[in-house]
Order: structure tokens, then sequence, then C-alpha cells
């Protein structure tokens, strides 16, 4: 329990931080995922920049019909900034679910999305809300969608030198219902699966719905064979249950401890349904 | 002084006093073996195997030595001159392996310390740890108790091929005849699974040699300070009188803690070693690994029985994982599970046997309940099985077998002698509490639902207050002091070593009621063998049974000093003592405790056959256990298509004899609800077959947190024990041992018209789903 | 813990089998390896290095080559140790040619993780161990036929 040493930085600017990164510097975040890993010294990470620190990563606010939430807002801001509880319910009820108290004050939403856990919280949601990630390295800056983003276990399309400086997520037109709803491991906490919908509805049919799905495979997804069977169909229970069948449709779902691939691939489906059900009470 | 002006002092004992330990537990004041700072501290950490079996080729410890600011590095060769962990526990036949404080040749477990480093500071100790260089030749290892039994399975020791480290029997009653009597046996192999104690405090060790003195201060995380200074003294060549041992704060044990660990006796060695003082503390993840952990039985049970529920006796055979050496007790732990087996009920044939078997496992010992939480989940689970088997009620066939007040003193099959109760009229309590006949209404309206509801009876009894001095390795009895200081303040030394526990505030409200001083006027010390007489320790609920009781009687005799005093001042030859004054009932005169004790710290008047001070020392040896009851009731519904289970209720009543603070009664039924549930429902020491501990942190390892709880409706009944003078009876350990079966009686219900009978623990939603799916296939 | 596949390789059975006996090769398909030297007939010492997450640890060990019956199977072997802790793997890698084109591989076997990985990565060794496995064959489907 006691990490190797290690050269710590926390500059001033952004710009000064990727460029210690570029040399082979370390991101730290909120250190949730890192720190653990570097007191049993499965890390040994030789300098780390702290980007936590960074008022350039430090914000949450509306341009153009989205919402930009900077790398460095915590979880907890996410859960309780009014523009995201007003704006965008889905990700601010899924900051709610992340771990405990301690960790949603320390945690960052770039954080978790650059470390890509296969059983975080957030990608669901961002699935769901086809979020935009800006990537930014000291050469440039790029933005990528979230199905391009996360790759697989642990691994995004972030290059060598480049670090999420942002997460872009729609502000949630007011006839939308979402939910966000995780089956947690009871030690840890995480998502043995995790499941945001997004629904609209169409007179009595499901109109548009997106559905994003954590914890069950090696990286999140959206499952579109739900979507599909539910899009144009009567908003009913029947056709809740006969699309949630599909949650895990041509996945290959983990095993552990905690759950067999056969046992999460079951609780794939019924939260998917419970996530579509409670989507669809609170969709206008 | 006229008699009118006594102010009558308001009694103590049963208020719901807040712990006066409190502030400074939760203001971070407190001071842990963490906290220990002394000038020149080294720090040591310790090289542990990664490997469940495996022969040591070769130890490089060249480049460690080379690291600046490493003082010293050790491996097993260069121990010399110290004893083996001991065993106080003494079985006939009992195979012992040599628990050396670090590895010699070979390692048996995944954590087996091979080498310490010892630096100036924490960090470079551990650099210099990773730089040790162990070659090993890995060897199969074995982690199940079973397969530990079957031919041609890994040997633990080579020593002792079969891994067998002793076979216990022990039989009452005639078990041949109530077999050939019954009119139906049921039988039933249960499970209780390795569990992690995980105190909040994880060990810590400083040791601090004086050459010139030849004299060891060593400040450590335990349960027992005097006992391990006397195993430790020996262990390591010196004297008792030179050797302070200090439980500073101690941050929870439950058991894990009554123990002599490799690592005291490591650093007072490595201290001798150096001149100098060095600390060791346990990461989270070693405390996982090479602290003890709880239960790990196999039990297989047969009840044999009368078509009308009479229970005519109990087969048991019971394997032990015993883990791969002995730690203080664990051979003895098992044995406890027997003794208590009977439970609550009226049967006298009993046939037991125990297997203690080695495996590539950290070993298995005392854990809060230490052997009663098995024994009561097997009797509670197989009286369920049995009623199933006769279509009874659960309650019915408990009320039929219920050991009656007039048999008591009840001697039971095994040889304890039940001191008190009545048990029928505990469970009924509960059962009108949680309106059973009403549950079993909306359970058959649930059921026609397609609901699975269920509800979990368990009655168990316990023992507590360990215990008689014959059935306890070191003695069982325990020690108070009382002294008056001259200002009148008293100050209470204790021999048991409460660590949560509460005595300093419960055994003050004794104190302040005994002697009618002003509870702020009282301190209580313990866990210093400096300070405090030689004492057993704090371990089966045996603080207040016994420890309290010691104190009783101490206070007892310093109130018959204090009276002699008290009439020599007042020059008369008989006194009242009450409220803190002694009274001259002819004359009316009276004198205070305060002025008896600067009286007697000056010498001026001293009664006849009298010596000068206030000072009282007792040692109490407890007659008898003591015997806690009860009735926990767990209602639950299952969600057949996650397999979630949720608690809808929970009703315990408990009979723990006399309280001396119900608040911290609740507060020990509550945390040992919850260790309970959490063997029940989550928690599991898992090995994989090559002796990895794969739930070695919480990221795997499921503690119950506060917000798994269910409200618990608590109550209770009382029946004083009669073999103390307070009429306590212990609650240490109850609420773990009451709960399980409740909450695994009460899933079982649940799913029993799927047909299901029992269910292994923990109860995890995988393994429900898998039963209501698999009955639906 | 079992580890059992299949994956698809762009080549004839021949080619595939030959490939996976190549130490040029294997060297560039195995995760992270930095080297694969010939110590034996069948054996290699492998120097690897694994960065996964935050996790990063240097692997030194072996890889063994046996039972072979080109073009159709043979058996492998990957084991390795460091600071972090050890790991090994053994199975069965079957080829076959598939009906449309190119083969079809399955592989089964036994994986073992041992030392502090093993105590705090429950969660993530069935998932690992299954990506680490896609990019060796994707690594080797990227070999010229
Ligand atoms: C007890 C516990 C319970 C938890 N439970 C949950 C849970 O239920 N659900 C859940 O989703 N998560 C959970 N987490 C993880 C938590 O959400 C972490 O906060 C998150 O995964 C990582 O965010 P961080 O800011 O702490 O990142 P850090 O730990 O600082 O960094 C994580 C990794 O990302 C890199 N990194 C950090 N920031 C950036 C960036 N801006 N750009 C590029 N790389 C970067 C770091 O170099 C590092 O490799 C839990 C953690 C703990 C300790």
């Amino acid at each position: 329990m006691i990490a190797n040493s290690f050269e710590y930085s926390s500059p001033a600017t952004l710009a000064e931080a990727l460029g210690l990164i570029a040399d082979g510097a370390k991101p730290l975040s909120g250190g949730m995922s890192l720190i653990p890993m570097m007191k049993l010294r499965l890390a040994s990470p030789e300098h780390l920049v702290d980007l936590a620190r960074l008022p350039e990563l430090n914000y949450i606010r509306e341009e153009h019909g989205e919402l930009h939430i900077g790398a460095a807002a915590t979880h907890h801001d996410v859960e309780n900034a009014p523009l995201t509880r007003g704006k965008c319910p889905l990700l601010a009820e899924t900051a709610a679910h992340i771990g405990d108290i301690q960790v949603r004050n320390r945690g960052t939403i770039g954080g978790s999305v650059a470390h890509a856990d296969p059983a975080a919280d957030y990608p669901a949601a961002l699935q769901a809300l086809e979020a935009k990630i800006v990537l930014r390295s000291a050469s440039g800056e790029r933005t990528v969608s979230t199905a391009d983003f996360f790759i697989d276990t642990f691994t995004t399309a972030l290059e060598p030198g480049e670090i999420v400086v942002e997460v872009i997520v729609p502000v949630e037109p007011g006839l939308t219902g979402t939910s966000y709803q995780k089956c947690l491991q009871p030690a840890s906490g995480f998502a043995i699966v995790g499941v945001a919908a997004r629904v609209r509805r169409d007179g009595d049919n499901f109109g548009p719905v997106q559905i994003g799905i954590t914890g069950l495979t090696g990286t999140s997804y959206r499952a579109t064979a739900v979507e599909n069977a539910l899009t144009g169909k009567p908003a009913t229970e029947e056709t809740i249950r006969a699309a949630a069948a599909h949650a895990a449709d041509g996945v290959d779902a983990n095993s552990d401890l905690h759950a067999s691939a056969e046992y999460r691939a079951s609780l794939a489906v019924s939260y998917t349904a419970r996530a579509i059900r409670s989507a669809l009470s609170r969709s206008a | 002084m006229p008699v009118s002006s006594i102010v009558k002092l308001e009694k103590l004992v049963g208020k719901r006093l807040r712990r006066r330990e409190d502030p400074r537990l939760i203001t971070g004041t407190a001071t842990y073996v963490e906290d220990v700072k002394l000038p020149n501290l080294h720090h040591a950490v310790i090289v542990r195997s990664p490997h469940g079996a495996a022969n040591i080729r070769s130890i490089d410890i060249s480049k460690a030595q080379a690291l600046p600011g490493v003082l010293a590095v050790y491996i097993g060769k260069d121990i010399v001159g110290v004893g083996t962990v001991p065993c106080g526990a003494d079985l006939p036949g009992l195979r012992r392996p040599a628990h050396h404080i670090l590895a010699q040749d070979r390692v048996y477990l995944v954590g087996h310390p091979v080498a310490v480093v010892v630096a100036t500071d924490r960090y470079i100790a551990a650099d210099g740890a990773d730089l040790v260089e162990v070659d090993y030749d890995v060897l199969q290892a074995v982690t199940d108790p079973e397969k530990a039994l079957a031919p041609g399975a890994p040997s633990v020791h080579p020593e002792w091929p079969d891994n067998i480290a002793f076979t216990f029997h022990q039989n009452g009653g005639d078990i041949d005849a109530a077999f050939a009597e019954a009119e139906v046996v049921v039988k039933q192999r249960i499970t209780s699974q390795r569990l992690v104690p995980n105190a909040m405090e994880t060990r810590g060790v400083v040791a601090d040699w004086k050459s010139n003195d030849r004299s060891l201060t060593l400040h450590t995380s335990t349960q027992i300070p005097h006992l391990a200074r006397t195993l430790l003294a020996g262990m390591l060549g010196i004297e008792e009188n030179r050797f302070r041992l200090i439980a500073p704060e101690v941050g929870g044990g439950f058991g894990s803690k009554l123990n002599v660990y490799a690592e005291e006796a490591l650093m007072g060695w490595i201290s001798m070693q150096l001149g100098l003082p060095v600390k060791w503390i346990e990461s989270r993840r070693e405390n996982f690994m090479v602290t003890i952990h709880g239960r790990g039985h196999v039990d297989y049970l047969e009840i044999a029985a009368k078509r009308d529920g009479t229970i005519l006796g109990l087969k048991l055979k019971l394997i032990q994982d015993l883990g791969a050496y002995h730690q203080l007790l664990t051979p003895a732990i098992p044995t406890l599970s027997v003794l208590m087996m009977p439970g609550l009920y009226n049967f006298r044939n009993i046939q037991a046997e125990i297997i203690g078997t080695f495996t590539n496992c950290v070993p298995t010992d005392a854990y809060r309940g230490a052997g009663r939480p098995e024994a009561t989940h097997g009797i509670e689970r197989m009286v369920d099985i049995l009623a199933a088997e006769l279509n009874m009620d659960p309650a019915e066939i408990r009320f039929k077998n219920f050991v009656r007040p007039e048999q008591f003193p009840f001697p039971t099959a095994t040889g304890l002698n039940y001191d008190s109760g009545d048990y029928a009229n505990t469970f009924q309590k509960a059962l009108d509490t949680i309106d059973y006949q009403g549950l079993r209404t909306q359970q058959a309206e649930a059921r026609a639902a397609g609901r699975f509801m269920g509800i979990g009876i368990s009655t168990y009894g316990e023992i507590c207050a360990m215990g008689p001095s014959v059935a306890t390795p070191a003695g069982g009895w325990e020690s108070a002091t009382v002294k008056f200081e001259p200002s009148g303040k008293v100050t209470v030394l204790t021999g048991t070593s409460p660590h949560g526990q509460g005595q300093e505030t419960t055994f003050a409200q004794l104190t302040a009621d005994e002697l009618g001083v002003p509870i702020d006027d009282i301190v209580v010390l313990h866990g210093d063998t400096s300070i405090v007489q030689y004492g057993i320790g704090t371990f089966g609920s045996r603080n207040t049974a016994v420890g309290g009781a010691a104190l009783f009687y101490a206070l007892q005799d310093m109130k018959e000093k204090v009276k002699k005093f008290g009439a020599a001042m007042l020059k008369t030859d008989e006194v009242i003592f009450e409220d803190g004054h002694c009274l001259d009932p002819k004359t009316g005169a009276s004198v205070t405790v305060q002025q008896i004790a600067g009286a007697a710290y000056r010498g001026i008047v001293i009664p006849k056959g009298m010596d000068p001070g206030l000072v009282v020392t007792k040692f109490w040896e407890p007659p008898n256990f003591t015997y806690p009851f009860g009735a926990h009731i767990i209602v639950s519904e299952v969600d057949p298509e996650t397999g979630q289970i949720e608690i809808k209720r929970y009703v315990a009543v408990d009979d723990i004899g006399n309280q001396l603070n119900p608040l911290l009664v609740d507060g020990q039924l509550h945390g040992g609800a919850a260790q309970g549930l959490g063997q029940a429902l989550w928690e599991q020491g898992v090995y994989d077959d090559n002796g990895q501990l794969v739930t070695g942190e919480f990221m795997d390892y499921t503690m119950p947190r506060a917000r798994m709880m269910p409200w618990i409706e608590s109550s209770h009944t009382c029946t004083p024990s009669p073999v103390n003078p307070l009429g306590v009876k212990g609650v240490g350990e109850a609420g773990t041992i009451g709960s399980t079966p409740a909450m695994v009686n009460s899933v079982v219900d649940a799913l029993s018209p799927l047909g299901v009978r029992h269910i292994d623990m923990p109860m995890t939603p995988e393994k429900i789903w898998k039963i209501v799916n698999g009955s639906k296939a | 813990m079992k580890i059992a596949g299949t994956a698809k390789l762009p080549f004839t059975p021949e080619r595939a089998y030959a490939l996976m006996q190549d130490p040029l090769i294997l060297a560039k398909a195995i995760p992270g390896c930095d080297a694969l030297d010939k110590t034996g007939d069948d054996e290699y010492r492998l120097k690897m290095k694994m960065v996964l997450a935050s996790l990063s640890g240097s692997f030194e060990g072996k890889v063994r080559l046996t039972a072979p019956d080109p073009p159709n199977s043979f058996r492998m072997l990957v084991e390795g140790s460091g600071k972090i802790g050890f790991m090994k793997g053994e199975g069965l890698i079957k080829i076959t040619a598939a009906p449309d084109a190119g083969v079809d591989i399955t592989y089964e076997g036994d994986a073992q993780i041992g030392g502090t990985m093993a105590a705090v990565g429950n969660r993530m060794i069935d998932m690992t161990a299954r990506m680490l496995i896609k990019r060796f064959f994707e690594k080797l489907a990227s070999e010229p036929a």
C-alpha cells in the first residue's frame, strides 16, 4: 500500500500540462482509479501531472444547444449542477450512481472516460446521448464520437500525449424521457450491468430511442437491436419485454466472481427493460 | 453532619449513556499503533510469497541491501533463537507444524513472510522489499478442505501427506438407539464459508528494545495484552517483567487480534538486533492475506426424529479448513461448534467427529462467534429441514423441542450446563412482535400471486463469558483493581482489553453506582501490562460477564475497606455506606468517600488491622459459562428475475440477562447482525485452486455497508444469569449468531414452493437466480 | 480459469500454422512483447511489458510450442512473472479451413494469474485475457498472406 516515488507537477495552464504529458508524464485527475493502482504498485508512473486543478478544464456550460463539460468536472459536479440536472438529467442521474460520496467528490468525468473501465457508469449514458469527446494534445485538438472513442477493455481512441479535455452532450428536449438503471456489484459498487435509456414518444408508439449498455462486455455499446425493436412500435409492456430481450444480442458477456456471462446477459435484459420502462414513464 | 444533607445519587447502571470513548474516536485524536512515533523510529516491510505452495530455491537480498536508507534485510535462516508462533489449543494427537516467523525453505500460503526489509522510512523499506529476489519452485497447492482430504491430493506439509491435523470425537447419550428409534431422518451438507474479519484498523507493531535495561516495549494492536506478552516473551527469550506490552487504541478485532502473530515477534527481534525502535503497519492487502480468517466449515449433518417432530439425536461430521498452520486457537474453534450443536433443544444423543484439515490458506481462528455461528447455523437449518420433511410449521417444531424453564440448569448432550432461560417465552415475544400468523397469511397471498416471500426463524443459544479456567487454555478468570487517589478520584484497572465494546463507560457506570462517586471522577484504564495487573483480555463476550464481575467484587471489597476507614473516622463500630458517604446510624454523622480517601492516604486514622491507602485488586474465577439466547425472524422477498433478495423486516428478541447500558447493547447487536447478514448474503474468502486469494481486496470482498442493512426491530426478555453477581450474560456475539440462519431460512422458505430445502452461503443473487431458473427448466 | 474462443485468419491452414510457429511473427503479435529469444527446440524466452489502463508491469517468462500437428493443431504455453504478479496460460490451438475463405481458429485452455494482480483484478481478468487474445489474432491477421 505504498506507492513508488514519483514526481508531481501541478501546472497553472493546460498548455503547460500538455507539454509535460508530451514528454511522457501521466495525467492525474481525481486519482480514484490511478492512486489505488499506484499504492498496490500495479502502476508506477514516474511523473504525474495534475489536471484536476486546471481552471481551464473545470466547467459545465451551455453553448449552442449543447452542454460542454470540462474534463475536471467531478462526478459530484455533474450530479448536482443545475445545468446538468435541468438540461441533461440522464448524465446527472448516472453520475449519482457512481461509487460513493467520497469517490464522487474527487473522481472526474475526464478521468472516468479516459480510464474506460468496462464497468464504469458514464459510458452507458454517453452512448445513449451520442456524446462527443474532445481530445487534445500539444499538437492539436480533435473531437470523436462516443462510439468511436471506446474501443475495448481500458482501451480508447486516445493517442499517446493526448488527453480528454471535454465531453459534449445534447441539451435534452423536454419531451424526452431518460433513465439510468444499474445493477451494482456489491463489493466495489461498480456496475455489473448499467443501462441508460432515452425514449421519445410518437403518439402511442415509441419514437426514436437510444440505449447504452455498460458492464456487460469489454466496453460500452449501443444496443441497436433493442432500439430497432422499439421505434415505431406501440409503447406497451409487451413491446418493452420483446425489445429488451435483444439487449445482449451478439455480445460476448464477461464473467467474474460476481456474475457469470450467462447471468450478466440475463441482467442486461432485465435492466434494459427497467430502463426503458422508467424512461418511458418520464417522457411526454 | 445531618442525614438529610446526603444527596441521593442517580443510579447509572441500566442507563443509555453515550460512550465516553467516542469523542476521541470520532475526532481522530485516539492513539493507534500507527500514531506511535518514537525518536529514530525505523520501518519494516515484509516480502511475502505470491504462491500458495513453493520451495524456496534461493533468495537474493543484495540489491535490497544496497539501497540507500536500507538498514537490514533478514531472511528465515537469519532468525535464530526465536521460538515458533504458539498454538494454545491442545487436542489429542494434534499435529503441530513448526510455524517459523519467517519461512525457512518452503512457503505454505500466499502471503507467507519470506524476508523483511528495515529502512529509515516506510517508502524505502517498500522499495527495498521490491528488490528482494526470491526464486521459487512452485508446487501444486490445495485450498479446498474436502479436496485436501481426497486421496492423491497435494500435501500442505510433506510430513503429513493426508493433510489431517487431528480428528476429534465427541459423543453423548446413545446415538445408535436414537437413530434406531427414529421415524424420520434428515441429512444435509451445510457449509460455512471462510470470512475475512477486516477490523477497521489493520494490525500494527512498534517494538522498542533498550539494551541497557534489557527491556522491550511493544505496542501492538491486540485483544490480549498480557497473554501476548507472556507468549512473546517466551518466543523472544526475554523476561516478562522487562517486557512492557501496550495495546493502545485498538480499532476493532472481532477475534482476529485474539492471537499472537509472527510479525509481533519479528519486530521485537529486529529491534533487539538493531537496538532501534521499528514499526510495521499491516496493509489492507496483508490483512486480507495473513490475518486469520473465520469459519471454514463443511458439515455433514443428520437428525433423527419422531413423526411428531421430537428430535432424538444428531450426527455431525465437521471438516474444518484450518489453513496451513495453527494460530493461537485454530484447532479449538471447531470444538466450540460441537459443544453448541444441540442449540436450544432438548435432546441428549449426539455423535460428532471433527476432521481438522490443512490447506494452503491462511489459518482460520476465532472470528466473532467463533464456532457458535457455525453450530447455530447448522442446527437451525436442520430444524427447518426437518420441519419441511414433516410438513410442520417451523415455529411449532421449535416449541416442541425447546428445553423447558423447569429443566435448568440443563446438562446438554455435549457436557455443558445451560444456566438459565425461558426459550419459549422469548420466541413467543418475537412471533407476536412480527405477527407471525398474519405473515403466514400474507405469504399465502403472495405465493398465489407468484411472488416469493419468505419468513425465516432462528432461535439461537450461545456460550459466553469465556470462561471457567478449566475450559480456557490460558485461564478464564479476570481481574480488576480499584484505586482511590488521595483526592477521592477513582482509577479502575481492568484486565480485559476493550477495543470498541465501551467498558470505559460501562465499568465507570458500575463504579459510580457502587462507590457513590460522580462518573466524571472515574477513569478506566486497560491494555498496558506495566499499568494493569495481569488479565486475560477481551474475547468470547467476556468483558462484562467476567471482567465486570471481577470489578464488582473488587468494588465490594473496596466498600468494606472504605467502611472501616469511615467507621474509624466517625469513631464508631458500624457504619452504613450509601451514596458516597459513610453514615453512623446512631448519631447521624457522616463522612464522604473523598474525605475518607484523603484520610486513608494521610495515614492519620488507620483502622485496627488495616494498612494505609485505598487500593483493592480482585481476581475472579467464574463458576460457569453463561448462555444467552434469543429469537431472530427475518421476512424477505426474492426477485425471481434477478435473484436479488430484499429484507422486508427483521425482528430480534435477545435475552442477554441484565444490561449495564442498553445503548451499547444495541450497538453490539446491530454490528453483530451486520456481520451475520454479511455471511448469509455477501462475504466470502475465496481461494482459487492455485492458492491465490481471489477476494483479496474490498473490490471483490463484499463488506456489508450501512446502506445494505435493514432496520432492526430489537427488543429483549431478561432472565438474569445466576453465574455472576451482575446477572449479565454477554452480547458481543449474539447478533452474529442469531442473524445468519434467520436470513438463510427466510430465503429457503421463500423458494420452498420450488422444492428448495437448502442454500449454501453466501446467497448471492446469481446463486438464487440459478436456483429459480434451474427449477423452471 | 477456462479460456476458450474462436478467431478467423485470412490464410491457408499451412500459412496460419507456420506464422504461429515463427518467433519473429509471434514477437510482433503477442501484445506488449519486447523480445522472444530461442532457448530450446520448442522454447523461447519472453520479455513483455503489459500496459493496460493505469496498470503497467514487465514480465519475463517463456513461450513453449508443443504437440505439433501441422497444419492442424499445436499447444502453446505462455508464462511470465514480474513485480506485479505472474501469469500462465496453456492451451490447444486448432486450425481448420473455413468454408468461405481463410481459416477458423479455435482455442481452448486454462489461464492462471497470481500475485497482487490476482487479488485486485478479479473483475478484469476475464475481459483482459480475451482482449489480449483478440489483439494477438488481429495482429496475426495483418501479416501478408
Ligand atoms: C471505491 C470506488 C468505487 C468506484 N465506483 C465506481 C462506480 O460505481 N462507477 C464508476 O463509473 N466508477 C467508479 N469508480 C471509479 C471512479 O469513477 C473514478 O473516479 C474514475 O474511474 C476515474 O476518474 P479519476 O478522475 O479519478 O481519474 P484518475 O484516477 O486520476 O485517472 C484514471 C486514469 O485516466 C487517466 N486520466 C485521467 N484524466 C485524464 C484525462 N483528462 N485525459 C486522459 N487521461 C486521463 C490517468 O492517467 C489514469 O490512467 C470507483 C472508484 C473507487 C475508488
